[in-house]
């Protein structure tokens, strides 16, 4: 922005606008709007107000840009929704009506009013007066703020090699984008590789997937790199720069997948793709179909280890010369503009509920070794057997929801095992006709097209479906087969069931690692574990990471339609990306005032970004703001002792305005919160989505970071008479900005102790760490401050008062 | 009076209930008796209250040995309801004949099982015989509860 228009708006008198909307019953139920717009019109600076149905409408838009012009506003404030949802909506309605966004401003009365304080309607009303009025003396403050254009890499990563990771890769391929397609185990092709057929329509799984496979293989657009792993990314949205491992094959390209090799390896080990119901060698190729086709070896078995050669038999059957005992790790640097998680998921292990006798009884197997078992390319050729003596199961019975919806393992439906049990038990049906099959269920969950008529389709070949899960099963040590015990709940009759054979069908989990890519991309995880969407409907392949999607079961269980569905939307948000070319990014950095920087270099450590450079000596040394790299988590600006650091769009003058506006009213019955916009704030909004009920007291404040929360701030609150003060951000790990919330953590606890030796209670300064997801905990910690401010004494308010009131120093 | 159940297992918690029936199936009273075993009864005592499963006299059949607390999925905590809801029964009196029974006989002789065919056997391979145990104060918890009618004696 140029310094003289800059000027000129800093001059303008403060004319704004403020729309208060009814959401059709979401805020106008609980919230009298109407008497809101009314107190909005009387606040100072404001020129107008109304009420209507629904502000972010095509009436409701135009009613902005009309009220603009007429009233000639230089501030709107939209009463509504949160920020998260419909910031981005009305900054373009106002930059459309000549505005700029960045002097927009929005006060959540829904997802932190009206939707948490259902039954109390005057108490809502009056909180949401309180947060318009927080929300027009900030915009009073708000100044112009240009947004810069950063150019977009035309290359995308794609972490997973399932078929999620296949088609986000192949059709960003096809669209001309270069990919790099990185896979941790030796071929791509996932889960579904494992799986014999595919539901509903009975597919041969290897069949419709080897195409693509190889189809990836060859693709002239796609770097395959399988035996690769993520070790570190830095950038942003557009300018990712990727270090990626590529371990050793010990087998070079050279390779023609002959296999004479493997005859005389003498190593032997369980064969993971098998689930372990076979064997491999030290040198063995993934599976018959793998892409690449190519042999490698496993060093952690392999003889020849840490560079002594104790064994070459598989060097001296090989005829091409293919094998390289020396062949070192790769690090690759890849710099990429967009990023697609298809990292998939992993098999609940079912061994700790140990009245199923899973690793104790050979005949209870998991629906995956099923799969493999079953399966014509697995360890018995697609002959069913039972591993205690190889003969022919005559009786199967298979146990749903084995690890899903149970606070025990997994509380969440897996999704995917009702079908996949139908499925199998079809398969049984269709090769041994005669074997009997029974599914103990609780639900079956046949949602999806097609899938009902195949639940009809084992009922009529006779299958039984008992309603009711066993308490335990039973093995006969002799003859290894299976008694379970459980009722029959339809019926209301207990039933003793002898088997052959048992089968758990068992619910998908996340990774065991995901949490390792979730912190090299700063992602967020739900409660259960698994990656969070930027919006559960709307956003769905969307990380709160500007970039970065999701594809498969990485994000939540699915099936294979499901996966294939998301990912060729996450590759194409990512194509949006890259074809544009070039992306705006929000105009919030951190700038420094040379005037009243002191050059004492406070600022410079506590930067995650390390975008703070001090240059000069003596009196002309000062802090400088690398902006290209500065994220504008707001740190340095609440560690800056002399106010020297300005952070745009957040500065000093407009949260203590916030803070100012909260504690107008009867601040000796308020918590102040400041919520960061990632995590805490985005948990409260979670709360309100939830409809979790929590007291009205609570006026929240948003930051970017909870680094920003200057004790400043805290002590302004206090100052003003608050009877509380609630600062909250991620979960130290998961820190949007690396770890600034460390710094957050010190400067409370320095007050904490302040507090403690002033003879205040600590307790009224509290810190929580809550993440998007833990909306309960939201409301639980709000709940939990109520209690604590209705014992704060009068006396108390007013020692607080004083003890945090600024000491003239100068 | 249900308020005393409630005390120990929240209502709330009830509802976790999918009707998996891991309980009945792991209940070991469930084998053996004609009882409509954990789920039922908590199922009865969430849509009847717990005023209509205190009349069931298959309550009793409980043995208190967790497995279908142990073994629920949704962690509910069946034991401390079928107990809770013993009490409430005890303290209005629905206590079946047989249960009786065997209280008296434990405040009595301090023991479950009637023994004086123990000590005949004790006799004949030249035993000691098991000999009386001081019931005192165990006959004054058995009356103080209400299990026991105070005998006028």
């Amino acid at each position: 922005m140029p310094e003289a228009e800059k000027k000129k708006s800093d001059n303008q008198e403060r004319r704004v606008g403020v729309f208060v909307c009814h959401c059709g019953l979401n805020i106008g139920g609980v919230v009298d709007c109407k008497a809101v717009a009314e107190y909005a019109a009387r606040l100072p600076d404001v020129v107008y107000a109304v009420d209507n149905l629904y502000t972010c409408s095509d009436p409701g838009q135009a009613q902005i840009k009309d009220a603009i012009a007429e009233h000639k506003l230089n501030r709107v404030v939209v009463a509504s929704c949160t920020p998260r949802l419909h910031e981005p909506t009305f900054r373009a309605t106002v930059a459309a009506a000549g505005l700029n966004p960045y002097l927009f401003e929005m006060a959540n009365i829904r997802e932190h009013c009206s939707w948490v304080h259902l039954h109390e309607k005057d108490g809502a009303t009056e909180k949401a007066k309180d947060l318009i009025r927080m929300a027009v003396s900030r915009s009073r403050l708000l100044t112009p703020q240009t947004e810069i254009k950063v150019p977009v890499t035309r290359r995308a990563l794609v972490l997973g090699g399932g078929v999620a990771g296949i088609q986000s890769a192949l059709d960003l391929a096809d669209s001309g984008y270069e990919v790099y397609l990185i896979e941790r185990s030796a071929s791509i092709g996932g889960r579904m590789a494992q799986i014999d057929k595919t539901f509903p329509t009975m597919d041969c799984s290897i069949c419709i997937l080897a195409p693509k496979m190889s189809e990836v293989g060859r693709h002239p657009n796609i770097h395959l790199m399988t035996l690769s792993e993520l070790e570190s990314v830095e950038g942003y949205v557009g300018n990712f720069k990727a270090r990626v491992r590529r371990l050793a094959r010990f087998v070079t390209n050279e390779c023609t997948s002959c296999g004479d090799c493997v005859a005389e390896c003498p190593q032997l080990t369980p064969d993971d793709f098998n689930a372990g119901l076979s064997t491999r060698r030290a040198i063995f190729i993934p599976f018959a179909q793998a892409v690449p086709s190519s042999y490698l070896i496993d060093m952690s078995l392999c003889l020849n280890k840490e560079g002594i050669i104790a064994c070459d038999k598989c060097y001296q059957a090989c005829q091409h010369h293919c094998i390289d005992y020396n062949q070192q790790d790769e690090i690759l640097n890849l710099e990429v503009g967009t990023i697609i998680v298809a990292t998939g998921m992993d098999v609940y292990d079912p061994t700790p509920l140990t009245e199923f006798g899973y690793r104790k009884f050979p005949n209870v197997l998991t629906s995956l070794e099923f799969e493999r078992l079953i399966n014509a390319g697995g360890p018995s050729g697609g002959n069913l057997i039972r591993p205690s003596d190889g003969g022919r199961p005559k009786r199967v019975a298979f146990l749903q929801c084995i690890g899903s919806r149970s606070y025990r393992s997994n509380v969440y439906c897996s999704s995917i095992c009702c079908m996949n049990t139908i499925k199998d038990v079809l398969l049984i049906k269709e090769h041994w006709p005669e074997t009997e099959v029974s599914v103990h269920y609780i639900d079956i969950r046949a949602y999806g097209k097609g899938f009902e008529e195949l639940f009809r389709r084992a009922r009529m070949e006779g299958v039984l479906f008992i309603r009711g899960l066993p308490g335990e099963i039973i093995e006969d040590y002799k003859t290894r087969n299976l008694t379970l015990i459980g009722e029959d709940t339809l019926q209301g009759e207990i039933y003793k069931k002898e088997v052959d054979m048992v089968i758990l069908s068992v619910g998908l989990e996340p990774r065991q690692d995901s949490e390792a890519i979730q912190r090299l991309l700063n992602l967020s995880c739900a409660a259960d574990g698994f990656f969070l969407e930027a919006h559960p409907k709307l956003r769905p392949v969307d990380t709160p990471v500007y970039g970065v999607f999701l594809a498969g079961c990485a994000e939540g269980p699915k099936d294979i339609k499901e996966s294939v569905t998301q990912a060729s939307a996450a590759a194409s948000r990512a194509n949006i990306l890259m074809s544009a070319g070039e992306v705006t990014v929000e105009a919030i950095t951190a700038s420094v005032n040379p005037d009243r920087c002191m050059g004492c270099g406070l600022c410079e450590p506590v930067c995650p970004f390390k975008s703070i450079r001090l240059e000069g000596e003596g009196k002309e040394r000062k802090a400088f703001i690398i902006e290209a790299s500065c994220q504008g988590c707001g740190t340095c600006a609440a560690e800056c002792q002399f106010g020297a650091i300005d952070m745009k769009h957040f500065n000093d003058q407009q949260i203590l305005a916030q803070i100012d506006a909260a504690t107008e009213k009867e601040p000796e019955k308020l918590v102040v919160a400041f919520c960061c916009n990632w995590c805490s704030y985005a948990g409260a909004d979670f709360a309100g989505v939830s409809r979790m009920q929590y007291p009205t007291p609570v006026r929240i404040i948003r930051t970017m970071c909870s680094g920003r929360v200057s004790t400043r701030f805290i002590a302004e609150a206090f100052v003003k008479g608050a009877a509380a003060v609630l600062v909250s951000g991620c979960h130290p790990a998961d820190c949007h900005y690396i770890d600034a919330n460390l710094q957050t953590e010190k400067r409370v606890n320095k007050l904490w102790k302040r507090m403690e030796k002033a003879g205040l209670d600590p307790k009224r300064l509290q810190l929580a760490w809550i993440s998007a997801a833990e909306g309960n905990r939201f409301a639980e910690k709000i709940s939990e401050m109520n209690e604590i401010i209705q014992k704060v004494t009068p006396a108390e308010i007013q020692t607080s008062r004083e003890f945090f009131r600024p000491k003239k120093k100068e | 009076m249900a308020k005393d159940v409630w005390k120990f297992v929240a209502p709330e918690h009830l509802y976790y209930c999918y009707e998996c029936s891991r309980c009945t199936g792991s209940c070991p009273a469930a084998m053996v008796m004609d009882t409509p075993g954990p789920r039922r009864l908590l199922i009865k005592c969430l849509h009847e209250g717990p005023q209509a499963v205190i009349q069931e006299e298959s309550l009793w059949f409980c043995t208190i040995c967790h497995v279908c607390e142990d073994r629920c999925p949704q962690e509910i905590h069946i034991t401390d309801l079928l107990t809770a809801l013993m009490n409430l029964a005890s303290r209005k009196g629905n206590v079946p004949e047989r249960v009786k029974a065997a209280v008296e006989t434990i405040a009595r002789t301090g023991r479950s099982v009637v023994t004086y065919r123990v000590d005949e056997e004790r006799l004949r391979l030249g035993l000691k015989p098991l000999g009386r145990i001081d019931t005192h104060e165990l006959e004054i918890i058995a009356a103080r509860t209400g299990l026991l009618e105070k005998k006028s004696s």
